[in-house]
C-alpha cells in the first residue's frame, strides 16, 4: 500500500472524525488510564499517523531512558508496515527520523519553564517545524494546573498542539459517573479533549469523556489491538 | 607455585577513562607503590621524561595516552598485567582489542567532571565485552571535588548498581585520606610519596557518615550474598564475608564497587591495588571462546587448564628499540621458549624464540607463559588481531568488526629522505591498525592514507614526524563517498574491434540491480554455452574493474549484484581481455540508467556540556545538515544526540569550543552510509566534471 492510502485508511481517522477533526492550533489533548494499559503505545500510534502526514513531531518523554522509547517507535512502524504492506518502507522510515526528536527530562530536576525553553530552543535554533509535540510520563500529581496552562499557552503561541498521556494512581474508583478522572478534574479547564482507556470485555477500549465543550459521546468503538498495541477499529 | 593457583593470583586488568581524569598518573603511581620504578615521572613533568607508561614521544607531548602497552606488576603475592587503553574515543579499535584482552577493568574518573561523554563511551565498550570492572573517583585534591556526586552519577548516567567503599577525609586542599568502609578505619599516606600507608581510627566528625555509608554499603552488598544478608541481620558480619559478597556481585558484574583518592597527590592508590586483587575476576574465572576454522567456524570454549593446547590472540604490535614486538595474550594452555606456534591466519608456523614479559620500557626474559599471561614476543612476522595455536589446532579469536575507513588525505614528503621513511612508517602503521589504510592513486601517483576520522590522522602524521622524521605536505581531507543504484537496469552491449590486425568480439546481456549493503555479487545465469566458461569470470573481473571508479563523482560503487543472462562469442575474437572490456562497457551503460545516486558516510554525534547551551548544540547541528535524534536533559546539564554527514564535521571541536567557551565536548563514531541531498551531489558532479576538464587540458 502506498503511504498515502495507509493515512487515509487509518483507524486513526475515527478518532479523529470523532473530535471534529483532530486538535487544533494550541489545544491539549489526555490519554489517560491506569499504568500499563498502553498509553505509551497510543501516542506513539498517533505520533508516528503524523510523521505518516511529514509533521514533524517532538516527543517529550520524562521516563528515565531514551532508548526505550525509540523502541517503541521502531516496533509500531514495523507493525504498522508490515500490516499495512508499506511500499519504500525504509525511505518512509528516513523521512520519519528526519521529523521526530525524542527530549529526555528528569520532572524532579527540570521544571515546565526550562522544559518548554529547550522545545522552543529545538523549533528556533534547529528549524525544527513542530506540529505537535507528545508527552509521556508526565506526572499530574506533581504538577499543577498553572504548569499545564503554561503548555497551553505555549502550544498556542507556536501554532501546535499537545497530547499528554495521564498514568492514574489512586484508589477505585477512578472515575466518576461521567466517566472523567479524578485525578485530573482541577486540570479540566485546560484540557480540550480527554480520552480514557479501560479494559472492557478482554480488550482495551477507548473512550472519550471530554469533547471541547461538546457532549461527549462515551465509547469511541476503538481498541487496542492485543497483540500489537495499535489502535485498531 | 602450582599452576591453579599461578592463575589464581593473576589479574589482567585496563585502566579506562575519560582523557584528562588522570589515568596515566594513576598508572605511574601504580607502576611506583609495585617497586617497577623508582621514582615517580609526572605526565607533564619537569623531568622532561614523562609517565612511564605512555612509550610515544607524541603521547609525551600532548599528555594524553594513544596505544595500549601492556605492563607486568607484582603486589601482595599476586601478579596484574595493566594493559593501558586508549583513552580517546577516535582510536575505537584499539581500544576494543585492548578490552578484548583485558579480564577487568578500573574505571577511572574526574570527582569535578564526573561522568562525560567520553566515560559513557569508554563504559559502554566496557559493557559490551562483559567487563566488571571497579570505579576510582581520583581527583579529590581539586577544587569543586564530589565523590558522593559522581557516585550518584555512575548510578543514574551508566545505570551502574555503584556502591562506595571508602568515603573520603577532606576534601579540595584539605584531602587527606580515606575511610575504609569495611574495615572501619582512617587510611592516611605518609612520606613524600605516599608510600607509607598508616592506619587509625575513623575521625570522630566523620564517624556517624562513616556509619551511615557502611550501611547503605551492607544494603546493597548483601543482595549478593545470602550468608552476608543473615549475617547482616543478626548484626555478626564479618570483613571476609563482605569481601565475599562484594566479589561475586563485582565478577558478575552487577556491582560497582566504587573507591577514591587523588593519584596525584599519592593517596587512595594503595587501597584500590587491594581492591583489584580482591574483587576483580582471575583469567580462570572469565569464560573466552575462540572459532574452529576447520569446523566451519563453530564457537568453542577456551579451557585455562595450562595442559591443553595452546591458543593466543596477537593484540598489539609494537617497533621498539628492540626491533618488532608482538604483545600475545595466552587464553588456553602453556607457550614455551622454541616451541613451534601456527599463525591462523597465514597458516604460517613459526618458532618462539625470545619470550617476555613486558614493564612499559625494560623486560625480562622468561621460558614459559600459561594461559591468562601476556607477554611478549621478538621478530614475528603477523599482523595485530592474528591468532597462534598449538599446531593441530585451528582456531581463530578475532572477530572484531573492522570498518572501512571514511576520510582520506593526500600524503607528499618533502624530500627524498622523507621519501624512504614514509613507507616505513605507512607499512607500519598499517600493520598496528587494521582501520588505517593507504595506497597510490593510479592517476595522481599520490600517496593516500585512510582513517576513521580527523582526528585518528592527525595523530599518525604526528608519528611520521616524530618517530619516522618523515616531512609530508598534506592535501585537503577528503571524505569517502560512494556511489550505489537505486534501481535495476539492464544491459545488452557489444565489444567488438575487428578491423585489422587480432580482433576483439564480446557481447554480453543482462542485468544489474541493487544488493545488500556494502555487497557485490555476481550470477552467472548463462546457458547454452553462449559465452564460453572461460570468459565468464572474465566478466565478474570487468564488472568490478567498472566498480571502482563510478561515472558521477569517480568514487566506488558499492551494493551490486551484477547478473549475466546471456551473450555471444566469436571463435577467434573473443578473448578474456574483450570480455572484460565488454562487461565494462555494459556496466557503464547500464550504471547511468539505474538511477545511480551518491552516498556518504554519516556520523553518530553525542553532544553534551551545560543545558545553557543547548541552542547553541541545536543550531550548530542545523547548521551542519544533522539530524538531532535525541536529548537528554537534567536540570544543569544537557546531552544531544545526532546523525550528521562527516563532511560537514571538519574543525566542528574548534567551532564549539568557541559556542560554549569551552565548557562542551563530543564524540563522534561512524554510523552508515547515507544519500547526499540532491543539491549537494550537483555541487560534487560539478566539481568531478572540473577535475577532469582540467586534467584533460
Amino acid at each position: 500500500m502506498v503511504k498515502k492510502e495507509l493515512i487515509r485508511r487509518s483507524p486513526l481517522r475515527i478518532l479523529e472524525k470523532a473530535i471534529h477533526g483532530g486538535l487544533k492550533d494550541g489545544n491539549i489533548g489526555v490519554l489517560a488510564s491506569r499504568k500499563g494499559v498502553g498509553k505509551t503505545a497510543c501516542l506513539v500510534h498517533l505520533s508516528t499517523d503524523k510523521l505518516f502526514q511529514n509533521k514533524p513531531v517532538i516527543h517529550i518523554s520524562y521516563a528515565s531512558r531514551v532508548d526505550y522509547i525509540i523502541t517503541w517507535y521502531e516496533d509500531i512502524f514495523k507493525e504498522i508496515a508490515k500490516k499495512q504492506q508499506l511500499e519504500s518502507a525504509v525511505e518512509v522510515h528516513d523521512e520519519i527520523i528526519r521529523n521526530r526528536v525524542i527530549m529526555n527530562f528528569k520532572q524532579d530536576a527540570a521544571n515546565t519553564e526550562q522544559v518548554l525553553k529547550t522545545v522552543g530552543a529545538m523549533i528556533d535554533c534547529a528549524d525544527f517545524a513542530a506540529d505537535t509535540i507528545m508527552v509521556d510520563g508526565y506526572d499530574f500529581r506533581k504538577s499543577t494546573a498553572e504548569d499545564l496552562k503554561k503548555f497551553k499557552d505555549f502550544a498556542d503561541k507556536m501554532g501546535l498542539r499537545i497530547w499528554f498521556s495521564a498514568s492514574l494512581k489512586g484508589e477505585d474508583p477512578l472515575f466518576d459517573d461521567k466517566g472523567l478522572p479524578n485525578e485530573l478534574k482541577g486540570y479540566l479547564d485546560q484540557i480540550d479533549v480527554l480520552i480514557t482507556l479501560a479494559y472492557k470485555d478482554g480488550h482495551v477500549r477507548l473512550s472519550l469523556v471530554k469533547d471541547y465543550d461538546n457532549p461527549p459521546p462515551g465509547d469511541l468503538n476503538i481498541k487496542l489491538d492485543p497483540g500489537t498495541l495499535l489502535i485498531s477499529e | 607455585m602450582n599452576t591453579d593457583t599461578r592463575i589464581e593470583k593473576m589479574r589482567n586488568i585496563g585502566i579506562s577513562a575519560h582523557i584528562d581524569s588522570g589515568k596515566t598518573t594513576l598508572t605511574e603511581r601504580i607502576l611506583f607503590y609495585t617497586k617497577k620504578i623508582h621514582k615517580i615521572h609526572e605526565v607533564n613533568g619537569k623531568d622532561g621524561k614523562g609517565a612511564t607508561m605512555d612509550s610515544m614521544e607524541l603521547e609525551k607531548e600532548r599528555g594524553i595516552t594513544i596505544a595500549s602497552a601492556a605492563t607486568t606488576v607484582n603486589w601482595k603475592d599476586h601478579v596484574i598485567n595493566i594493559i593501558d587503553t586508549p583513552g580517546h574515543v577516535d582510536f575505537t579499535i584499539e581500544v576494543e582489542r585492548s578490552l578484548r584482552v583485558l579480564d577487568s577493568a578500573i574505571l577511572v574518573l574526574c570527582s569535578v567532571g564526573g561522568v562525560q561523554s567520553q566515560t559513557i563511551t569508554v563504559d559502554r565498550q566496557l559493557k559490551r565485552y562483559n567487563v566488571p570492572r571497579v570505579a576510582f573517583i581520583n581527583k579529590l585534591d581539586r577544587v569543586g571535588a564530589n565523590p558522593f556526586k559522581v557516585k550518584d552519577q555512575l548510578k543514574e548516567r551508566l545505570g551502574r548498581n555503584a556502591v562506595l567503599m571508602q568515603i573520603p577525609i577532606g576534601l579540595e586542599d584539605k584531602h587527606e585520606g580515606v575511610v575504609d568502609l569495611v574495615r572501619m578505619n582512617a587510611i592516611y599516606f605518609d612520606g613524600n610519596e605516599g608510600e607509607r600507608v598508616r592506619v587509625e581510627e575513623i575521625p570522630s566528625e566523620l564517624k556517624a557518615q562513616a556509619d551511615e555509608y557502611r550501611e547503605e554499603m551492607l544494603d546493597n552488598v548483601s543482595m549478593f550474598s545470602d550468608e552476608l544478608m543473615e549475617a547482616v541481620l543478626e548484626g555478626r558480619e564479618t570483613k571476609d564475608l563482605i569481601y565475599k559478597a562484594v566479589r561475586n556481585g563485582t565478577v558478575t558484574g552487577d556491582l560497582t564497587p566504587v573507591f577514591m583518592g587523588s593519584a596525584y597527590r599519592n593517596k587512595g592508590v594503595q587501597p584500590l591495588l587491594d581492591a583489584v586483587v580482591r574483587y576483580l575476576p582471575n583469567p580462570a574465572d572469565v569464560d573466552n571462546f575462540a572459532k574452529d576454522l576447520d569446523h566451519e567456524g563453530k564457537e568453542v570454549r577456551l579451557e585455562s587448564d595450562p595442559g591443553s593446547s595452546c591458543v593466543a590472540l596477537a593484540f598489539k604490535l609494537e617497533d621498539g628499540p628492540y626491533g618488532q614486538l608482538t604483545y600475545l595474550r595466552v587464553y588456553q594452555g602453556t607457550i614455551g621458549k622454541g616451541d613451534q606456534l601456527l599463525n591462523t591466519r597465514s597458516q604460517q608456523t613459526i618458532r618462539v624464540g625470545r619470550l617476555v614479559k613486558m614493564h612499559a620500557d625494560t623486560m625480562t626474559d622468561i621460558t614459559q607463559a600459561i594461559s591468562g599471561d601476556i607477554v611478549a614476543l621478538f621478530g614475528v612476522d603477523c599482523r595485530s588481531g592474528d591468532t597462534f595455536t598449538a599446531p593441530g589446532l585451528n582456531y581463530s579469536m578475532t572477530s572484531i568488526f573492522v570498518p572501512d575507513p571514511v576520510i582520506s588525505l593526500a600524503v607528499k614528503p618533502v624530500d627524498n629522505k622523507s621519501s624512504d621513511n614514509l613507507a616505513k612508517a605507512l607499512n607500519r602503521f598499517v600493520k598496528e591498525d587494521p582501520t588505517f589504510k593507504t595506497y597510490v592513486d593510479p592517476e595522481s601517483k599520490q600517496t593516500i592514507i585512510q582513517g576513521m576520522g580527523e582526528l585518528h590522522l592527525d595523530v599518525y602524521l604526528e608519528r611520521m614526524k616524530r618517530e619516522y622524521r618523515t616531512e609530508v605536505e598534506t592535501g585537503k581531507p577528503q571524505v569517502a563517498y560512494r556511489e550505489a543504484i537505486s534501481q535495476r537496469a539492464e544491459f545488452d552491449y557489444t565489444h567488438k574491434k575487428q578491423t585489422g590486425g587480432a580482433g576483439q568480439f564480446g557481447r554480453v546481456i543482462g542485468y544489474i540491480e541493487p544488493a545488500d549493503s556494502n555487497r557485490y555479487e555476481f550470477v552467472n545465469g548463462v546457458k547454452g554455452g553462449n559465452i564460453p566458461k572461460e570468459y565468464i569470470p572474465s566478466c565478474d573481473k570487468g564488472f568490478q574493474s567498472a566498480m571502482k571508479k563510478g561515472q558521477l563523482i569517480g568514487f566506488p560503487v558499492t551494493s551490486i549484484k551484477a547478473v549475466l543472462l546471456d551473450g555471444q562469442s566469436h571463435p577467434v575474437d573473443s578473448s578474456d581481455i574483450a570480455f572484460q572490456t565488454a562487461a565494462r562497457g555494459a556496466f557503464r551503460s547500464a550504471y547511468v540508467k539505474a538511477k545511480p545516486q551518491i552516498l556518504e558516510p554519516i556520523m553518530k554525534l553525542s553532544v553534551e556540556g551545560p543545558s545553557e547551551f543547548i541552542g547553541n548544540f541545536f543550531s550548530s547541528i542545523n547548521q551542519r545538515r544533522g539530524i538531532i535524534i535525541s536529548t537528554v536533559e537534567d536540570g544543569t546539564f544537557a546531552r544531544v544526540d545526532a546523525e550528521v554527514p562527516l563532511s560537514e564535521m571538519f574543525g566542528y571541536a574548534t567551532t564549539l569550543r568557541s559556542l560554549t567557551q569551552g565548557k562542551a565536548e563530543f564524540t563522534m563514531e561512524f554510523l552508515k552510509y547515507g544519500k547526499v541531498p540532491p543539491n549537494i551531489a550537483e555541487t560534487l558532479k560539478e566539481e568531478y566534471r572540473q577535475e577532469k576538464q582540467n586534467e584533460s587540458s
